[in-house]
């Protein structure tokens, strides 16, 4: 048996007194047991057992049972009372004011009743003090009620008794009114007009000042207008009912808040010593919520208890699948299945059941969790918070959970599970030949890439070793183009610096695959480009059939696209320098030579480095270029073999490997494989990232 | 008037060029005019194209020029480029929308909140979207036909908007956190004493004041779908749903419906309204991406 405490505690570690008794002397003699020496403590721990085991004779749990039934019977005549009051206020016609003077009359029964037991324990101190405040709360509540309300009749008298004859004379006397206004808001309007033709005022100046105008004849209209009998009289009829509307809703709001209040103030006593409800029930959420009497928190929590049960498991198993067979399916892959089921199918919905049981095991934790919260504060003497209270802080501390739910199912199921497919898939078979069912290979299709080896595998590293050329020398070229004629362009001599720079972001801002489908046909064997070429070489060349005229082409085409992004980056950096820098260089000797290399170059490379890095990863995944400009051939089939050409990169051969030619596992091993890689060295570059350094994450 | 000319005073408070500068100018000038010439040329050519009457099917060279809009014609008669401009258009609204829905919640909650599992999460998502989208390209299909045995109205072009969706989200929750975390804290202090819930923060001050960086993003979302070609060529399988850049290829690489013309044509319609937004929002999307330099 764990020790009770000789005290109890609130959140904020207040101290209190224990009103039970038989708790307090359990604690005092358990005290007393580690305090006393070994002779002592055989006789002592005796007497402790006959506590226990005399539970129900001990004098304070004689007198709670004796106030039990006292109040039992308390409530039963509260039953036949309630008659009488009602029978009382039956005067009152208005429902809303008679249920309070009900409530506010049982409170003070119930208050007298609970004062003269509040020294007996907390719960009646509790419920004592919650009547105190409706007492002390609603009779002023009424009081405005009543108020208002009467208002309100004695307004809607007054609308059938508006005088007809006045009502004219007042209305007719708002039209004179609005006319007048009106012909002096167009006049003001017109004067502007004027000032504006004459170029006194701005544009804008304009609009604005005819904005006010508006507003303020809008305003002086509506004053005006509340002076007329029926429209004084609906709006008033208006604002009482609002008026009534908050008194309600703010003496509800009070109340629940004074109330938690109390709650905070004062602690709970329990007989349990470990929170057992909270290990008894955790396979059901909702349940332990239950035990702990907090009805709506259970409700919530059953809700996550039928995903559980009815959703997650039972698909785990193998239910309710499209085709597949739970998580079972991804070990099986479909094998010995009918003719129709498909081990990727299996594959897939084995991930999603994965990915669901996660989703159960994570809501199971958190019930378990708020369920020996509850407990264990409940035996520290914290009193669990209630509907109201757990309201609250749902809105404040559930609210970033409950909105990035959407992107977190998002990111689950439409980034997670393919990724996790792809991941699974490279440990497979799927080929041509497997398609609708395959095994399980193990670590094959890397031993084939990394190796070699294979139909696939065998050009893997020719195609690896093209995609790194063209990584850095295709991104390069680029850098350097866009950041040198940003520099040219940058110089002070130079003029028409709006109309190069419009040119020369045009390659970004044209869609790249327009312009790389349009060199292509400029390219193609008949092409204008090529026939220029052939003039000025006075030889056929046919760029697209050779695979290094290709490749070299493709590396100026990227040129051309990308320098316009370094351009548009790398001006908007080199306009952002202080001029000042260069002043001090002039006097001190520098040339311009020496002022580009040791100003100009670092300052612009320090601020565009990582988006620089960015054009890296770009270029290494750049698809479009490589596939829409000669559908990665030329093709060679001695060295390339027939599945992939001599410009492919390994993307490009990725795509033909998954989406042309049906070698999915080994497509997703080399995409696992450049991923990894990929990863890496985003790693590296958050690592040295400014907001890593400084935790701001 | 030999005095004047050598002390001529000059309004600048540069330094006269040497004959060296002279030359370095004249060299600048020449760099700068053959880049815009080789800017420019196959650009002109394009559009030369499409409304040359006497090209045909295949572009050749100095042809002679005849103003025709035939091509045009035979964009909009011969071929669906309607359709796919309108499937482009829908499938890029839709996606904008849900983009802007989802991120400007997670930029805020983000920003704002410290919650349990924040800077994991941020991590992982930070270390996922290294992955390149098309990583998962063969789970895709597969993907859509379960989802499609569940909801029939499914279709491949809603597959597409939750991809382009789920592959912007984390980038450009970064972009808006870093946003929302430059506004200052006492406004939300502020409207918290005076009694706003965290919705009414989010709604009331903190997407006002955002604008500009949604903005961007709504951009970026919504050109997306017109830059995609992979994607969109993987998951598009029959001709009525086709996007802009799968549709337009079909015309270059598709032997039964090839027309060279018309693809210029088809290219020059679309590229102009995003030339012209590029062009004349250039800094503010800049911006968007200096600020989200970490997507890859």
């Amino acid at each position: 048996m764990n020790k009770y405490n000789l005290y109890l505690y609130d959140d904020i570690g207040r101290k209190y007194e224990r009103k039970n008794l038989y708790i307090k002397d359990l604690a005092i003699l358990q005290e007393t047991v580690v305090d006393s020496n070994d002779d002592e403590k055989p006789e002592l721990k005796k007497k402790l057992k006959l506590l226990i085991n005399k539970k129900d004779k001990h004098p304070y749990n004689i007198k709670i049972r004796e106030f039990k039934k006292e109040e039992s019977k308390f409530l039963s005549d509260l039953d036949e009372k309630e008659e009488v009051i009602e029978n009382e206020l039956s005067k009152i016609e208005d429902k809303e004011i008679r249920n309070l003077k009900k409530q506010l009359m049982e409170s003070e029964i119930k208050y007298d009743f609970y004062k003269k037991h509040s020294e007996l324990s907390y719960e009646i101190e509790l419920k004592e003090k919650k009547n105190k405040i409706v007492i002390d709360q609603l009779p002023q509540t009424i009081r405005s009620l009543q108020y208002n309300k009467e208002k309100l009749e004695r307004l809607k008298v007054e609308k059938k008794n508006i005088d007809s004859s006045l009502e004219r004379k007042a209305r007719e006397e708002f039209k004179v009114y609005k006319a007048k206004e009106k012909n002096k808001l167009n006049e003001e309007i017109k004067k502007l007009k004027e000032e504006r033709k004459k170029g006194l005022i701005s544009k804008k100046a304009q609009a604005n000042i005819t904005k006010e105008l508006k507003q303020k004849y809008k305003t002086k209209k509506s004053i005006r207008r509340s002076s007329v009998p029926k429209r004084a009289n609906m709006e008033s009829i208006k604002n009482i009912k609002n008026t009534i509307k908050n008194i309600s809703k703010q003496n509800k709001m009070v109340l629940n808040a004074n109330i938690a209040d109390l709650r905070r103030n004062t602690p709970v006593e329990t007989i349990k010593t470990r929170p057992i409800y909270a290990y008894t029930t955790f396979f059901l959420p909702g349940l332990g919520q239950l035990l702990n009497k907090q009805y709506r928190k259970a409700i919530m929590f059953f809700i996550a208890s039928v995903f559980v049960y009815l959703i997650a498991i039972p698909y785990a198993l193998g239910y309710a699948n499209y085709q597949g067979e739970g998580i079972y399916g991804l070990i099986s892959l479909a094998e010995g299945g009918l003719r129709i089921d498909k081990s990727l199918i299996f594959m897939i919905e084995g991930i999603i059941a994965i990915f669901l049981l996660i989703i159960a095991i994570f809501l199971i934790i958190s019930s378990f969790r708020d369920v020996r919260k509850v407990e264990k504060s409940r035996i520290r003497g914290t009193r669990e918070k209630n509907w109201f209270e757990t309201k609250m802080l749902l809105k404040e501390e559930g609210f970033p959970y409950l909105v990035s739910s959407p992107a977190f199912l998002i990111i689950i199921f439409i980034v997670l599970v393919p990724i996790m497919t792809t991941f699974l898939l490279s440990f497979t078979g799927m080929d041509p030949n497997h398609q609708s069912k395959f095994g399980w290979v193990g670590i094959e299709n890397y031993k084939l890439i990394l190796l070699g080896e294979g139909l696939a595998g065998s050009v893997f590293w020719l195609i690896l070793g093209w995609t790194v050329v063209w990584t850095l020398v295709a991104t390069t070229l680029a850098i350097l183009i866009g950041f040198i004629l940003a520099l040219l362009v940058n110089n002070e001599r130079v003029r028409f610096k709006g109309f190069f720079r419009t040119i020369y972001i045009l390659p970004w801002a044209v869609p790249a695959f327009i312009t790389i489908m349009f060199f292509s046909i400029m390219l193609s064997p008949d092409g204008s480009l090529t026939q220029i070429l052939n003039r000025i070489t006075g030889s056929r060349i046919e760029v697209k059939n050779n695979a290094n005229l290709t490749r070299i082409a493709l590396i100026m085409l990227q040129g051309w696209l990308g320098s316009a992004y370094v351009f548009l980056l790398s001006t908007g950096v080199l306009q952002a320098i202080p001029k000042d820098l260069y002043e001090a260089a002039d006097i001190d000797g520098a040339t311009s030579w020496q002022k580009t290399l040791k100003i100009t170059i670092p300052l612009v490379l320090f601020q565009t480095a990582p988006l620089l890095v960015t054009q890296y990863t770009f270029n290494f995944n750049n698809f479009s270029i490589i596939y829409l400009f000669n559908g990665g051939g030329p093709f060679n089939p001695n060295l390339y073999g027939n599945l992939a050409g001599s410009s492919d990169l390994l993307i490009s051969y990725i795509y033909k490997l998954t989406i042309e030619n049906q070698y999915q596992a080994i497509g997703a091993a080399i995409t696992i494989f450049i991923s990894i890689g990929l990863m890496f060295f985003a790693y590296l570059g958050f690592r040295s990232s400014k907001g890593f350094k400084e935790g701001k994450l | 008037m030999g005095i004047f000319k050598r002390n001529r005073t000059s309004l600048s408070d540069k330094q006269p060029l040497t004959p060296l500068g002279i030359a370095g100018l004249a060299f600048t000038y020449i760099i700068l005019i053959a880049w815009s010439i080789a800017i420019i040329w196959p650009l002109f050519e394009m559009v030369l194209s499409a409304f040359n009457g006497k090209q045909e099917s295949y572009l050749i060279l100095n042809s002679t020029f005849e103003f025709s809009v035939k091509h045009f014609k035979y964009l909009f008669t011969e071929t669906l480029y309607l359709q796919w401009v309108k499937n482009t258009i829908v499938i890029a609204v839709v996606t904008t929308i849900l983009t802007l829905i989802v991120v400007s919640f997670t930029g805020y909650a983000y920003s704002r909140y410290r919650f349990t599992g924040r800077k994991a999460s941020l991590m992982a998502i930070m270390l996922i979207q290294t992955i390149p989208t098309f990583a998962g390209i063969t789970a895709y299909f597969t993907m859509h036909s379960i989802l499609e045995s569940l909801i029939p109205q499914f279709t491949r072009q809603m597959m597409l908007i939750l991809i382009y969706t789920g592959g912007g989200i984390a980038s450009n929750t970064f972009i808006l956190k870093g946003y929302i975390d430059s506004i200052s804290m006492d406004l939300d202090d502020a409207a918290k004493i005076d009694g706003a819930s965290s919705i009414d923060v989010y709604r009331l001050i903190i997407m006002p004041i955002a604008r500009p960086m949604l903005t961007i993003i709504a951009l970026w979302s919504f050109i997306v779908p017109f830059m995609d070609f992979l994607l969109a060529k993987i998951l598009l399988t029959s001709p009525q749903t086709y996007t802009l850049a799968v549709g337009l290829f079909t015309m270059i690489n598709d032997f039964r419906t090839i027309n060279q013309p018309a693809f210029a044509a088809g290219g020059l319609l679309t590229a102009i309204p995003i030339v012209v937004l590029f062009i004349s929002l250039q800094k503010q999307l800049v911006s968007g991406l200096t600020s989200g330099s970490i997507k890859g």
